[in-house]
This record gives structure tokens, C-alpha cells and sequence, in this order.
């Protein structure tokens, strides 16, 4: 099941991994850039358990009307400061997400978002039948066949 | 668009076969025999991922002549595609405030 439905996203930030693992992990930084634009999400709505197993939850107001959606995750793999691993097993039917951080050796670090299971078709019978696809390619195909 | 309907075209799409047959369809409307042509399976099992691909809306069948050609619904195809690129951009936002945190960071750590 590792690889039915992928979406993989890659940034460089001007930070060592060690700090970015920080803030990918620390509530007091998650509250300044956790949630879709239109959101806040208050610290008090933080949840970090920071260890293989423990809970990893967010509540994301929206600005507009302040509903609220909360994140229900559980970490998976905690390697500071090279790789973080969690699990949402309700919101996204097992969505699977992998933040790895790699020292460019200049004071950069480039950190790639790589997230398997999306969304809950993928656990489905279909899915175990080993059909294999990737979000990436897809969004390519699309690009395409699409006007 | 609910989960669900999303899970019935990224299911759909879980197969290279139907990502194929879309492509072909994407050039034209076609029979379930011509849609069949390039591949080495029998007609019975192309017209097996027309099905898959019709209850994800993907494709409808017309019902114009006999032939009932197969034509490619770009509806879902649109909702899922708008799913990936709405789902990027919110880690794309994510880690453009994080730079902008990171660099509120910066003058305190050098200040020290």
C-alpha cells in the first residue's frame, strides 16, 4: 500500500533542519503558519505528543465565520531533525504524510512533503489489488487532456 | 465535492488501462471495439473499466446511434483535479508563512 496515491510538494527554507523540525513540531511556532490561508490556528488548539505513537492534532478556525476543523493525526516516526512521519486515520481515510528535511549544506534546508493514501478510495479492495498510481502523474495527465 | 465521489474517480484512475482509455477518449469519442484495439485484453474486460469508468462519471456512454460511442465527461475530472491543486496550495501557504515566520525568527536569534 506504500505508494497508491501520492502527492509530493518540495520547498527550501533559509533555516537549518534542526529548526524546521522545530517548527513543523512546536506548537508555539505551528500557530503562526498551520492552516489554510483563512484560518488561525490558536495554540491552545495544539496538540504534540511528540513520540512514534502520540498525537499529533490541530484546530483550524476559519477567520470568516469561525468554524472550526480539527486535524486528527498520530505520529508515525519522530527522527529529529531529519524526518517526521504521521498518520491521519479519520480525517483522510489513513492518509499518510512524511516531512524529511535535508541540509543543503548552506544554511538552507530543503523540505519535501511526500503524502501516500490520498484520500480513503485507496484503502478499498481496489486499491489492495495493487493498483498503483501516482497524484503527480495524474495532475500531469490532467494538465493534458484538460483545455 | 464529497469524499466519496473523489474516491470513485481517483479509484477509477488507479489503473493504467483507464487512464489510457481516457487519454484515447480525450482525442475523440470512441466504440467500446476501437477503444479496445490497443490493448491486449478481449472486449469483455475493456468494456469492464467502462463500466468502472462510467460509475465514476469519468465517461458516459451516448445513446445516440447503436454504436453507443463512449465520450469523456470532464466534470469529475475538473472536481478532482481542483482537489490536488487546492490541496497543494495549502502547503504551499503553509510554508510560505513558515518562511515568513522563520525570518521573524532571525533578528532575535542574531541579537544574541
Amino acid at each position: 500500500m506504500t505508494d497508491t496515491g501520492e502527492l509530493t510538494f518540495r520547498r527550501v527554507h533559509a533555516a537549518e533542519p534542526e529548526l524546521l523540525f522545530d517548527c513543523m513540531t512546536q506548537p508555539q511556532h505551528l500557530t503562526h503558519f498551520w492552516g489554510p490561508t483563512g484560518t488561525t490556528t490558536p495554540l491552545d488548539g495544539i496538540v504534540v505528543d511528540l513520540r512514534p505513537g502520540g498525537a499529533f492534532e490541530t484546530t483550524m478556525v476559519n477567520e470568516g465565520d469561525g468554524s472550526s476543523y480539527t486535524m486528527r493525526a498520530t505520529y508515525v516516526e519522530v527522527e529529529r531533525p531529519h524526518r517526521l512521519v504521521w498518520i491521519e486515520p479519520e480525517s483522510r481515510g489513513g492518509m499518510k504524510t512524511t516531512v524529511t528535511f535535508h541540509s543543503l549544506g548552506d544554511g538552507r534546508t530543503e523540505v519535501v512533503t511526500h503524502q501516500t493514501n490520498v484520500p480513503a478510495a485507496f484503502r478499498a479492495a481496489e486499491a489492495q489489488a495493487g493498483f498503483k498510481t501516482s497524484l503527480d502523474r495524474f495532475a500531469a495527465y490532467l494538465e493534458r487532456i484538460t483545455p | 465535492m464529497p469524499t466519496d465521489e473523489l474516491s470513485l474517480v481517483f479509484g477509477a484512475l488507479a489503473d493504467p488501462t483507464r487512464r489510457a482509455i481516457l487519454e484515447r477518449l480525450a482525442r475523440g469519442d470512441a466504440t467500446v471495439n476501437q477503444l479496445a484495439e490497443p490493448f491486449a485484453m478481449s472486449q469483455q474486460a475493456v468494456s469492464k473499466h467502462i463500466k468502472v469508468l462510467e460509475n465514476a462519471r469519468l465517461v458516459q456512454r451516448t445513446r445516440a446511434a447503436q454504436a453507443r460511442p463512449c465520450v469523456l465527461d470532464t466534470v469529475r475530472l475538473d472536481a478532482a483535479a481542483g482537489w490536488i491543486a487546492e490541496h497543494r496550495q495549502v502547503w504551499a501557504d503553509r510554508y510560505d508563512r513558515l518562511d515568513e515566520h522563520l525570518a521573524t525568527l532571525r533578528p532575535r536569534k542574531e541579537a544574541r
